[in-house]
């Protein structure tokens, strides 16, 4: 059933409104919180000339308002600042990061919710036996860890000591150089496909699975936990067990009537889990040296690079509240209760 | 009372429940002695240094290794606990009190202010969780102080929206309408009658919150953003111990166990008050008991 159009354009107008807000909470935390923002956004080496050109480039001669008013405009026209650890253009450095981290991030849960919902069958199916404890203890496990840990023990078994997989980037330059590999998307798995260059798609994914993995864990651990919990509720309603009654094969009963009637909490939790595992990616990317935008992020904040912190903070709250936006709209499409 | 005497007899019957409850009472009780445990305090503050015996294994002597200083690495752990509770509980300590007060004024005059504060709470959950407090922690510097303060400020919105659906529910009932007709000042009743009666819910889910805190507070020291070195916090402890994991994997792997445990801990915890919160889940635990 399609979506009215008045909800939809609710939603866009919260949307609006939400970003606004991400914006002016930002400009409140850069700008007025600091008792001297040029020094920050000049950096810690900066000179006395470097330090007028930012507060000229600020405008902290002007009234509070104003500055707010030029702030807005120079997001909206994609000016964000000089990085000076990078001395391009934040805008485009991020953009040029985007593709890595996204790559990276759909891989993560694409796994976590495949995994994620099966294991959550299997233990809502065995409930109480031994293979539902070890999957409900794995997952408390997976929703208690630090990621940035389980990164470096990660890097230190599969790479250091068992030497099965890559311990950073996205590719082996020599494959690239010897195969005439070059990006053309950013995304390195669709591009080598695109260019049938099989070795190149190979040593990508070898490079992604260390990183996806220990980033999948999270949201596949939530996922795990509200499939199994909507998996038993759902599997107790009457016209399920009518269906078991009337000697439907029970694969059909799983898969088609419960799984369709659970899955929308979990595609929820799944959405939810996003904004976990998009600051994971901070220092994931970081302890993989993966080119994206959260070792972009790490990178600034290990050296004070203000300009760039100010634009990533700002770039992954959008995409987290659309995110959320389309979570919400494939809540509202799946579940038609929700659209009032 | 009575309801506290059902919890832990239930939890008494729960393996798994009674290490979560375990694990955080020894967190707790670890992280208000330990600055009188250590038995190498100078090793455990950072101040001592002695190259002859750095990067030595875990052993005898030092269970979990030394580091790069040749610091006994399980004093530096042992005290780590006590910087993991002081965030914990000032994280959720200063978030309660922005967020208690705001909410109990948004759910009880409601209209446009209630309206407003909402709102407010509203822009600040646009943020993923921690991307705010890193912001903050970027501007406001390195520190404990700041620490806490920054991931407190990207906290207070969930306890708002808490109180104020709580306070919302208690609002209609008669003894607030009662207290009304008495004439009784806003203020007195929102202290009085309100607050007292809309606590409960939000005080258990703060106490569960401390193990978020310490995970948060450790992913904030990780990026150098945090707690300022030589301090044992275990999340600048793991991150020490990084550029050297090749040749001593103890000084990240143990402060990060000390982390994913107490953690642990509290998400066992919270899994049982949840149940135990549920009325159709806690009948079942208690025919489980009976049985």
């Amino acid at each position: 059933m399609p979506l009215s159009r008045d909800y939809l354009m609710k939603r866009l107008i919260l949307l609006i409104f939400v970003m606004f807000g991400v914006l002016i909470i930002t400009f409140v935390i850069t700008r007025v919180i600091p008792a001297r923002p040029e020094l920050l956004w000049a950096g810690p080496h900066a000179t006395i000339e470097q330090i007028e050109r930012a507060r000229k480039e600020l405008r902290l001669d002007q009234p509070i308002y104003i500055q707010l008013g030029y702030y807005l405009i120079d997001f909206i026209r994609g000016n964000w600042g000089i990085s000076w650890r990078t001395k391009s253009s934040v805008l485009q450095d991020l953009l040029n990061a985007l593709p890595a981290t996204l790559e990276l991030i759909i891989l993560a849960f694409f796994a976590a919710a495949l995994l994620g919902i099966s294991l959550g069958i299997v233990a809502a199916l065995r409930r109480n036996r031994i293979i539902d404890s070890i999957i409900r203890v794995f997952s408390v496990l997976g929703a208690s860890m630090p990621v940035f840990w389980l990164s470096l023990i990660a890097l230190l078994l599969f790479s250091s000591w068992l030497g099965w997989l890559p311990s950073s980037k996205r590719v082996d330059e020599i494959l690239v150089i010897g195969t005439g590999f070059h990006p053309i998307t950013g995304f390195y798995l669709i591009d080598s496909l695109l260019q049938g260059n099989l070795p190149v798609f190979v040593n990508v994914l070898n490079h992604m699975i260390l990183p996806a993995a220990v980033l999948s864990l999270y949201p596949m651990s939530l996922s795990v936990r509200m499939t199994r919990a909507m998996m038993i509720e759902v599997m107790q309603e009457p016209f399920i067990r009518s269906f078991i009654a009337w000697g439907l094969p029970k694969r059909l009963v799983i898969y088609k009537y419960a799984l369709k009637n659970a899955i929308v909490p979990v595609i929820a939790s799944l959405g939810l889990s996003f904004g976990y595992t998009i600051i994971g990616a901070f220092m994931v990317e970081l302890i993989f040296v993966w080119p994206g935008i959260g070792l972009y992020t790490s990178m600034a904040l290990l050296s004070f690079d203000y300009p760039a912190i100010v634009g990533a903070v700002i770039i992954v709250a959008l995409f987290y509240s659309a995110i959320n936006l389309i979570v919400d709209l494939i809540h509202a499409w799946m579940d038609p209760r929700v659209r009032f | 009372m009575s309801e506290m005497r059902v919890m832990f007899t239930l939890m008494r019957g729960n393996a798994v429940s009674m290490a979560g409850f375990i694990i955080v009472i020894s967190f707790i009780a670890l992280g208000i002695i330990s600055p009188y445990i250590l038995t190498r305090p100078e090793d455990a503050w950072g101040t001592a240094y002695d190259v002859s015996k750095r990067y030595l294994p875990p052993s005898i002597e030092h269970p979990f290794g030394t580091d790069e200083y040749g610091r006994d690495m399980l004093n530096r752990v042992i005290l780590g606990a006590r910087f993991s509770l002081m965030i914990a509980v000032g994280v959720v300590g200063l978030a309660l009190m922005i967020g208690i007060p705001l909410g109990l004024i948004a759910g009880y005059f409601g209209g446009k202010l209630g309206n407003a504060i909402m709102r407010l709470t509203d822009m600040f959950l646009a943020f993923p969780p921690l991307l705010l407090a890193i912001a903050l922690a970027a501007t406001l510097g390195r520190g404990l102080g700041n620490a806490i303060l920054s991931l407190a400020i990207s906290w207070w919105p969930w306890y708002t929206r808490l109180i104020y659906v709580q306070v919302n529910t208690v609002k209609s009932m008669p003894y607030v309408d009662a207290a009304k007709v008495l004439g009784l000042g806003d203020l007195k009743i929102m202290f009085k009658h309100v607050l007292p009666n809309a606590l409960t819910p939000v005080m258990i889910q703060a106490a569960l919150d401390m193990g978020s805190a310490v995970l948060e507070a450790a992913g904030l020291s990780f990026l150098g953003i945090g707690v300022q070195p030589p301090t044992p916090e275990w999340g600048l402890l793991v991150s020490q111990g990084w550029h050297s994991i090749n040749v001593a994997w103890w000084i990240s792997f143990f402060p990060g166990l000390a982390i994913l445990i107490t953690v642990l801990g509290f998400n066992l915890l919270t899994d049982f008050v949840r149940e135990f919160m549920d009325p159709r889940l806690r009948i079942t635990m208690m025919a489980k008991r009976v049985i």
